[in-house]
């Protein structure tokens, strides 16, 4: 069972391996301008953030949106490529494997994209900062990051699947997913909202993220609000990526 | 014999629009069926149907015994398809495409790796196989295709249009392949080239608009659509004189000239007396009646007007 996802995502596997390297340049060139800009630059303003040193404060949402970008980019221009460039995906459906096949192994290469990205960050950013953290709390830590990489993988899934230009997942990032990141308290407390606004800030899965990453990182345990938020969030978004790609293959 | 294809009254619909209608054939196994239609027949939705891409309005087709309907994997199991377009995996080799397709259809490495072998020395790309698909020429490309879809080693082909925008070298070596292939298996193709037809295909049916037109072999298509009424004539002198009498003709509906020679359409096939009586002093080097091509044969059934 899997066996064609798991050929799939061998395949993606492959191809990242071959531009490693590269793949990692670019992708660790952003959140380390960000921590570096900010983590560094508004240390003399901002010293602390509830009482946790200003880029220990960033830190751990930085990693996770490297996750998470990486885990949409990933899926959602691989599966627009594959669908509407390539057309490799027509190449794969006439093969014993089924639909569930196609979108499993694609959503488990986008996740894995996001996985490694965001351990990278993450070890490139502990080698600069003058603080250490308690290795204990990682397992909750990687757990977060990869439930996160997964429900963004699925999100991305479903906008490679259901876009046919290639200008629209652009305008998708732009106009949803980094609204939602920069919302979600990365760089500042949830407590700097009105607090009209907060309970819908709460809310977003993108503050589960965030926040569920810091609170697992420093505290070592994820708020139950947060945890239950991330699992449900992935698990619709998973449902949703399988529905929304067998539809449109059955088109 | 056991017939490798059968499709029972499938019928694709738009809303109104009917690109398949109520289309039903039966293709023997170990032969070679061309199936052939301007743009917009409907030739890639019955491919797409049969290959499990497309499901039926209503009806249903079988591979090999397996219903489209309810054994879409085992019918997969059995086909390889080479679509329109070539989609090779340009981040892959040569090899690597091959190799994911092997894996795809569940074969071991040890199995897909002998066959990819063989496959490479067949297409003459063994020397390239390590390289991406994006540096070959179009024909290797193409060759490519249909090595990826042997892989498995298939028991019917579909091959969709295979050597549109093809040399004619490589569209000869790719025609040297499919003879190749009908020994051990079906192949069901489709093509605007009508030589490529009469070439290839044992049997070869005509659609459009979503049904059938015409249905046999080159030769009983050409036989069924010969009216004995065109013929080719060629003058050793004075043509330019004989070519006003001919149009001034009544039972001569269209006068066609080429130098000396003419191609005379009559308006039935019992003005051929008359006109051998009008011609009877002219000085004639030939006189014969012009079989129709198979291109006539089409033109004739699908109209000469361009579509969309």
């Amino acid at each position: 069972m899997f066996k064609g996802a798991f050929s799939i995502w061998g395949r993606d596997m492959m191809v990242l391996r071959r531009s490693i390297f590269s793949e990692l340049v670019a992708v660790i060139a952003y959140p380390l301008t960000l921590y570096l800009a900010f983590g560094f630059g508004l240390k003399g303003y901002i010293s602390e953030v509830n009482g946790v040193p200003y880029p220990l404060f960033i830190a751990p949402g930085l990693i996770s949106m490297t996750a998470i970008n990486a885990a949409f980019d990933e899926s959602s221009w691989s599966m627009w490529f594959h669908r509407r460039v390539q057309r490799t995906i027509e190449e794969y459906r006439v093969t014993p494997i089924t639909v569930y096949d196609i979108v499993i192994g694609k959503i488990f290469s986008g996740f894995s994209q996001g996985a490694v990205k965001g351990s990278v960050v993450f070890l490139v950013i502990l080698l600069l900062t003058p603080f250490r953290i308690d290795y204990g709390h990682l397992p909750v830590y990687l757990m977060c990051i990869a439930i996160s990489s997964m429900t963004f993988s699925c999100l991305g899934t479903i906008c490679g699947t259901v876009i046919d230009k290639p200008e629209n997942i652009g305008r998708v990032q732009s106009v949803v997913i980094v609204p939602l990141i920069f919302m979600a308290g990365i760089f500042f407390p949830l407590s700097s909202y009105p607090a009209s606004i907060r309970p819908f800030i709460e809310l977003l899965p993108t503050t589960a993220v965030f926040e569920g990453a810091r609170d697992a990182l420093l505290q070592g345990s994820v708020p139950a609000p947060y945890l239950l938020n991330l699992i449900a969030t992935a698990a619709v978004s998973f449902l949703v990526a399988v529905y929304t790609f067998d539809r449109k293959m059955a088109e | 014999m056991p017939h490798a294809i059968r499709l029972h009254e499938i019928t694709k619909s738009y809303g109104e629009f009917k690109a398949v209608d109520r289309f039903s054939l039966e293709v023997e196994r170990g032969t070679v069926f061309g199936l052939l239609g301007p743009n917009g027949a409907g030739k890639t939705t019955l491919i797409k149907i049969l290959t499990t891409l497309m499901r039926p309005t209503h009806g249903d087709a079988f591979v090999e015994e397996f219903s489209i309907l309810t054994a879409g994997k085992s019918v997969r199991r059995v086909i390889g398809v080479v679509p329109q377009e070539n989609n090779l995996d340009r981040y892959l080799t040569a090899r690597e495409n091959l190799a994911l397709h092997g894996r795809l259809h569940g074969l071991r490495p040890a199995a897909y790796n002998r066959r990819i072998d063989e496959l490479l020395e067949m297409t003459g790309l063994t020397s390239r196989q390590n390289d991406f698909p994006d540096t070959f020429s179009g024909g290797m490309q193409r060759r490519l295709v249909v090595a990826r879809a042997l892989v498995h080693e298939p028991r019917v082909l579909f091959l969709d249009e295979p050597t549109t925008g093809l040399d004619p070298q490589s569209r000869r070596a790719l025609w040297e392949y499919v003879r190749g292939l009908r020994r051990n298996m079906t192949v069901f193709l489709t093509t605007h080239y009508m030589d490529e037809a009469d070439a290839l295909c044992d049997r070869i049916m005509i659609m459009d608009h979503g049904v059938c037109l015409a249905d046999g072999t080159a030769a009983e298509l050409k036989d069924a659509f010969s009216r004995a009424h065109v013929y080719q004539v060629e003058f050793r002198r004075d043509s330019d004189r004989y070519e006003g009498m001919l149009a001034g003709l009544s039972f001569v509906r269209s006068v066609e000239r080429s130098g000396s020679s003419f191609q005379i359409t009559l308006s039935d096939e019992e003005s051929i007396k008359p006109l051998m009586d009008c011609l009877g002093g002219a000085d004639i080097r030939r006189i014969c009646l012009k079989e129709p091509s198979l291109e006539e044969v089409f033109i004739s059934l699908t109209g000469e007007k361009l579509r969309e």
